[in-house]
């Protein structure tokens, strides 16, 4: 069973992206904002991270700076899911290293057809 | 008697006028988290709500899996969820919006009363920061958003 990563810090966006993963067979791990995200990928892998970008402590961008700077995180499928919609941020998370860009709200079906797409 | 004159000068605003304009703005502020109170009690109730229709629909995909109903008879529910999904990232999508304004207008009230009243004898007033991004939040639908891959 391949398992995610989820990150947002609010908790009605963290229990729409795990009902929504959890019905697709995923094991689901949620994190409430970058920071903690980070600490709970020091301690085992995952096959995809999806993250919220603003948020307090270490919003997303920076978390996926730091998690391709971690060796067992180089090639593994990062997703941005936020409100931001704006190139320049687009880019800035392209620049990172993210694997993608979803704006919200996400739909079910499309949500998992992305996950279904990158993870290995 | 209130000194209705300004430390900015002649055409600077009355001190009357920047103290009736700050106090609509903390108003407008005070709404916003009233607001954001009644917006998140609201989702909470809706949450609740909602998990119980999901466990609700896994006790019918138990009961499907046995065959005592048909698995197609679930489907429109699942439609039902899978609109619910999406349509209830409406709270997480309102309160940055609330978030953003709150903070813009706390911001204009602060520095309201600083160029109005000039500083405390103790220092320098405290003018909370304006965000410096525009709002996050352009959505203006609830159609699901953009998908982009690198």
């Amino acid at each position: 069973m391949h398992s995610i990563l989820a990150v947002d810090d609010s908790a009605s966006m963290r229990q729409m992206v795990s009902f929504t993963l959890k019905s697709a067979g995923y094991n689901v791990v949620e994190a409430i904002d970058g920071q903690d995200a980070f600490e709970k990928a020091a301690s085992r892998s995952f096959d995809l991270v999806l993250t919220d970008q603003n948020m307090p402590r270490m919003d997303g961008i920076t978390l996926v700076k730091r998690l391709r700077e971690t060796p067992q995180f180089k090639s593994t499928p990062i997703l941005i899911l936020t409100t931001e919609s704006s190139d320049q941020m687009k880019q800035a998370g392209r620049a990172a290293g993210a694997t993608g860009w979803l704006v919200k709200p996400f739909d079910p079906n499309k949500l998992l057809e992305v996950i279904q797409k990158v993870i290995r | 008697m209130i000194d209705d004159s300004s430390p900015l000068g002649e055409h600077a605003i009355p001190l009357l006028v920047a103290a009736e304009l700050q106090d609509h703005l903390m108003t407008a502020t005070n709404d916003l988290d009233r607001l954001q109170t009644l917006l998140a009690d609201a989702c909470d109730t809706l949450m609740l709500r909602f998990s119980s229709a999901v466990e609700q629909m896994q006790a019918l995909m138990g009961a499907a899996s046995d065959h005592r109903i048909q698995a197609d008879e679930l489907l429109p529910v699942m439609r039902s969820l899978g609109a619910a999904v999406t349509a209830l990232q409406f709270q997480d999508m309102a309160s940055q919006l609330i978030n953003h304004t709150h903070r813009r207008l706390r911001s204009c009230a602060d520095q309201l009363a600083r160029e109005a009243m000039g500083d405390d004898e103790e220092g320098l007033a405290v003018v909370e920061d304006a965000p410096l991004r525009p709002n996050p939040v352009t959505q203006a639908e609830m159609d699901a958003g953009s998908v982009e891959l690198f």
